[in-house]
């Protein structure tokens, strides 16, 4: 067991989705390497439980590593920390995180199950239904495409886009209403959230606190702290 | 029709469940559009059996409750297990989606099923399976149904976590768990 004196050097190992606000928020000097990943890779989330593995398997030296994801579709499920200690968001996804809370994701799910969110992250990567409708009519042609779309979305009620300020809400609202107009469809009303970094922000105070030291324990229920030699596991994010 | 969707059809209509997912994949790598199988494979076998069964007054192989749990509204692969189901012959009772652990209840009570299937598709959804699970028990119904989960994010750990008799991996084994339940596989 390493002593409390022994700083380990922070790293961060983060999906694409979560960068704006990173560099926005992250102290200059904190992090020594700062790793994307793609987006959407929980889309097969033995992909992203491949991807997350081989960058954490790359950090040479012992570290404590950032993980920029929640569950994500189990793709966190059965990495393992090696030689590393991982702080993790305890959250199913990165909706939880750009609304700023654990809880205000339960508010609005509770509120709205059938929401489906659009982000910065989500509109620049092209992962939305509009999207998938052009790519889908490129492969299958439109009726097609159209019948495929209307089987995984037609339950949706709301279309809403996140974001942590007003000034990205203004930057992104042309391409989220596109998209919204599209999902009219299926009778979607369009909403728009505002966000808070108040997640990422305690992430950061939550990862500079066990660089100096403090007890994994003092984290809070809001994060995981994986110690050396563990394995991430779905129920370390089931909460109540 | 096409040969291949008329043989799914075909298999629906016999039950051969396994033979009908070699045949669903085949036509889809041969570059079947997904509709047309659904459409003129899956949905013409299952819309013959039913007047069949209705008509000729054979014995069903029991009853089948299927439904989305409480705050998920994906119901794609809840609707393959009840096609599936309908296949092997049960009667089945569906739900639909984002179903209160009540409703269930409630359900269970009034079409007393033999098994009880339930699916979600995020990791925030999955939870209310257990909950579901736990009214069922506080009802006094656990021991007259089998319970039956699936869906993306659920595995046989976690359904054995929450004290389900059985876990499907997709639609297929689904219905195959639901004829092991009723002890006609």
């Amino acid at each position: 067991m390493p002593a409390a004196s022994a700083r380990l050097p922070v790293v961060v190992v983060t999906c694409k989705v979560l960068a704006s606000a990173l560099e926005r928020l992250l102290p200059p000097d904190l992090a020594e390497d700062v790793t994307l990943l793609e987006y959407g890779l929980h889309r097969a989330p033995a992909k992203l439980t491949a991807s997350v593995q081989e960058a954490l398997d790359a950090i040479q030296v012992p570290s404590l590593v950032i993980l920029g994801y929640g569950l994500c579709g189990n793709g966190l499920r059965g990495i393992r920390s090696g030689a590393h200690t991982l702080l993790v968001p305890r959250t199913d996804d990165c909706i939880a995180i750009l609304l700023g809370s654990y809880k205000a994701y339960m508010r609005h799910f509770s509120a709205e199950p059938g929401t489906y969110w659009l982000t910065k992250g989500w509109l620049e990567a092209g992962s939305h239904p509009l999207k998938e409708y052009q790519e889908y009519t490129a492969r299958w042609g439109a009726d097609e495409a159209l019948w495929l779309l209307d089987q995984q979305y037609r339950n949706y009620k709301r279309i809403a886009l996140v974001a942590p300020n007003l000034e990205e809400m203004a930057q992104y609202r042309a391409s989220a209403q596109e998209v919204a107009r599209f999902c009219e469809r299926w009778g979607y009303r369009y909403e728009e959230v505002l966000g808070s970094d108040d997640y990422v922000t305690r992430l950061i105070e939550a990862a500079v606190a066990l660089r100096d030291g403090a007890p994994a324990a003092s984290t809070g229920p809001d994060f995981l702290v994986i110690p050396p030699a563990a394995e991430i596991k779905q129920e370390m994010f089931m909460r109540g | 029709m096409s040969k291949i969707l008329e043989r799914i059809a075909t298999c629906i209509l016999e039950g051969d469940v396994e033979q009908t997912a070699k045949l669903v994949k085949r036509a889809l790598d041969e570059g079947t559009p997904a509709g047309q199988i659904m459409d003129e494979g899956l949905l013409a076998g299952t819309t013959q059996i039913r007047p069949l069964l209705l008509a000729g007054g054979s014995k069903q192989a029991g009853k089948v409750l299927l439904g989305t749990v409480k705050g998920d509204l994906h119901d794609i692969g809840k609707n393959l297990v009840s096609m599936m189901c309908e296949g092997a012959g049960f009667e089945v009772i569906d739900i639909g989606f984002n179903v209160e652990p009540e409703a269930f209840v409630e359900a269970i009570k009034k079409h007393q099923p033999e098994v009880v299937g339930m699916s979600a598709m995020l990791t925030t959804t999955m939870r209310a399976m257990g909950y579901t699970i736990k009214a069922i028990e506080e009802a006094g119904l656990r021991d007259r149904v089998k319970i039956m989960v699936g869906g993306a994010p659920v595995d046989a750990d976690f359904s054995k976590r929450i004290g389900a008799d059985g876990y499907g991996s997709n639609a297929p084994a689904g219905a195959d768990l639901a004829k092991k339940f009723v002890g006609a596989a």
